[in-house]
């Protein structure tokens, strides 16, 4: 036996199908053996029943807070029109735009300050004024310089969203193991090479994180742009509701921004699990 | 004829130099072409400052580095490091691992990947090149890290106890593998370790170091035969040379707890 073939093999990595893999996942979806799935079911059908005491036998006047059929009935009629849809499409969009804008400058940017000092230490200072600003304090600004077209609603969304990203994206540069800038400068690495093959994989979970977060802002920010001046939109087709006393639809329109965020997370953490391969493997051991 | 890899008048202070510690005192050390050299001491004793300043890591305090007459300044990748924890890059399956070293000196798609199963398979690793690092045991990880050392083909190959962590049935079968590919590549290597029997049977030369400061206080050739493996600790000549190196290290011992 000259070669000893691997004889430290521990083998974990043949022994662990997808069966095990999944079986895991089940594990841990009910949390420890705890019936959390069963309690998240009951927790939103206590809600439900709440507000179905509370609206359909009167006790709460549906002016004041329309009832579960109400809204219902109200969703039955806008479904069939091309108006909700359409709203949806508009404000998806914005957000789409926006937000990637916003992430195409705010994570590069971020690498290359968790990379190199100057770089931070000028643009700190410039994040500190900026940060406290809720995105609605631009929307005179830019209705000023872009007017109330598209434009004016994308900027609303990248200002609201890019600090977020860039924030989140220098934080996950920090937590990269110092020890594998070591071996890649070791290994011949220059300081590009350093920012392209450790930096950014190695922050690229935390990253994803905080993309997951400025995604929700991304949302809240372009439906306050659309509340204060836009035909089309989800935030536009709650405001004009309201103007209409027309309270089932405002919850129409709310309904549907859950909704589309909680669509717009799963879609976000499929490219999450595409983009991070290895963290599978870590989590299937 | 000068040496390959020297140290000359080499100090190491951390902290600054009123009150830190003084961690590697006048340390001179000259390494020969293709010698396995192996740094033995206690912790505390510098050795593996040492390494870390050949590899460019940190720079002396006082004295220099060199390798092949030039000066080591800063991170070299001539002098290639492996580490006791293995810094491999979990995002990178074994084999973008091993092929890291070619990449960063620019070499094609095609060739990369051939150096890496190469190296995979002088490893014995073959079969595993798609599996991500975490997906492997200790023992296969730190294969993985000499095959990507190797890979970028460093004229000197720096070891931090790389197999300290290891069960010891794996650790003497990585020794042995290391001993055989040190053969056939003929690289040199300097190699750190607190285990005597670890240094008897992987070095060429052990480079005895004591603590406080951290000094060499022995230089002993190993002329035991070659290939050694656990056979080799059967000899009685094992036996002399295991009571030469351990009569260094008591002497140190000794005097360590009369200071104290």
């Amino acid at each position: 036996m000259s070669t000893p073939a691997p004889g430290d093999l521990a083998l974990p990595a043949r022994e662990s199908p997808t069966g095990s893999a999944s079986g895991r996942r089940r594990w841990r979806l009910s949390g420890l053996g705890r019936p959390v799935l069963l309690l998240n079911l009951l927790g939103i059908f206590a809600f439900y029943a709440v507000w179905a005491l509370a609206t359909e036998t009167g006790a709460v006047s549906p002016l004041f807070f329309p009832s579960p059929s109400m809204v219902a009935a109200e969703a039955r009629s806008v479904a069939g029109t091309a108006d909700l849809w359409m709203s949806v499409v508009a404000s998806g969009r914005r957000v789409f735009l926006g937000f990637g804008l916003a992430a195409l400058v705010a994570v590069p940017l971020g690498i290359v300050m968790g990379c190199w000092w100057p770089a931070k230490a000028t643009i700190d200072p410039l994040i500190s004024l900026l940060r406290p600003l809720p995105s609605i304090t631009w929307i005179p600004l830019t209705m000023l310089w872009l007017g109330i077209g598209e434009g004016q609603k994308i900027a609303i969304v990248f200002m609201g969203s890019w600090i977020y990203i860039l924030l989140y994206t220098v934080e996950s540069t920090k937590r990269v193991d110092p020890l594998l800038i070591k071996a890649a400068r070791n290994l011949g690495a220059g300081s590009f090479a350093v920012m392209r093959e450790v930096v950014l994989p190695g922050s690229l979970p935390g990253i994803l994180a905080g993309l997951k977060v400025s995604l929700a802002i991304a949302w809240s920010c372009v439906l306050s742009a659309e509340m204060v001046a836009a035909q089309t939109g989800l935030g536009a087709l709650i405001w004009s509701a309201k103007d209409w006393s027309n309270m089932p639809l405002v919850l129409v329109g709310m309904i549907c921004i859950s909704a589309t965020v909680l669509v717009a997370d799963l879609i976000a953490n499929w490219i999450e699990a595409r983009l991070l391969p290895w963290e599978r493997a870590r989590r299937t051991h | 004829m000068t040496s390959f890899l020297s140290a000359r008048g080499v100090s190491k202070t951390f902290g600054n130099s009123a009150s830190g510690v003084l961690a590697l005192s006048n340390v001179s050390l000259d390494v020969r072409e293709g010698e396995f050299v192996c740094l033995l001491g206690a912790s505390g004793c510098g050795k593996s400052t040492l390494l870390n300043m050949f590899a460019g890591f940190i720079p002396p305090s006082v004295g220099e580095l060199r390798l092949r007459g030039e000066p080591i300044s800063g991170i070299d990748p001539r002098c290639g490091m492996v580490f006791q924890s293995y810094a491999l890059f979990p995002w990178k399956t074994v084999r973008e691992n091993v092929a890291f070293g070619p990449k960063m000196r620019g070499a094609g798609r095609r060739e990369r990947r051939d150096i890496a199963e190469r190296f995979i398979e002088m490893v014995g690793l073959s079969g595993f090149g798609d599996h991500y690092p975490t997906e492997l045991s200790g023992g296969m990880q730190q294969r993985v890290t000499l095959a990507r050392c190797l890979a970028a083909d460093p004229e000197v190959l720096l070891m931090d106890e790389p197999f300290a962590a290891l069960d010891a049935m794996t650790r003497e079968i990585l020794q042995e593998e290391l001993g055989r590919i040190h053969m056939r590549s003929g690289k040199t290597v300097v190699f750190v370790t607190h285990n005597i029997d670890e240094a008897l049977i992987m070095a060429d030369r052990i480079v005895v170091m004591s603590p406080r400061p951290g000094r060499i206080s022995a230089f002993i050739g190993n002329e035991l035969p070659k290939p050694r493996n656990i056979d080799t600790q059967l000899l009685p000549s094992y036996a002399r040379m295991k009571r030469e190196v351990w009569s260094h290290i008591a002497g140190d011992m000794a005097a360590m707890r009369d200071n104290n």
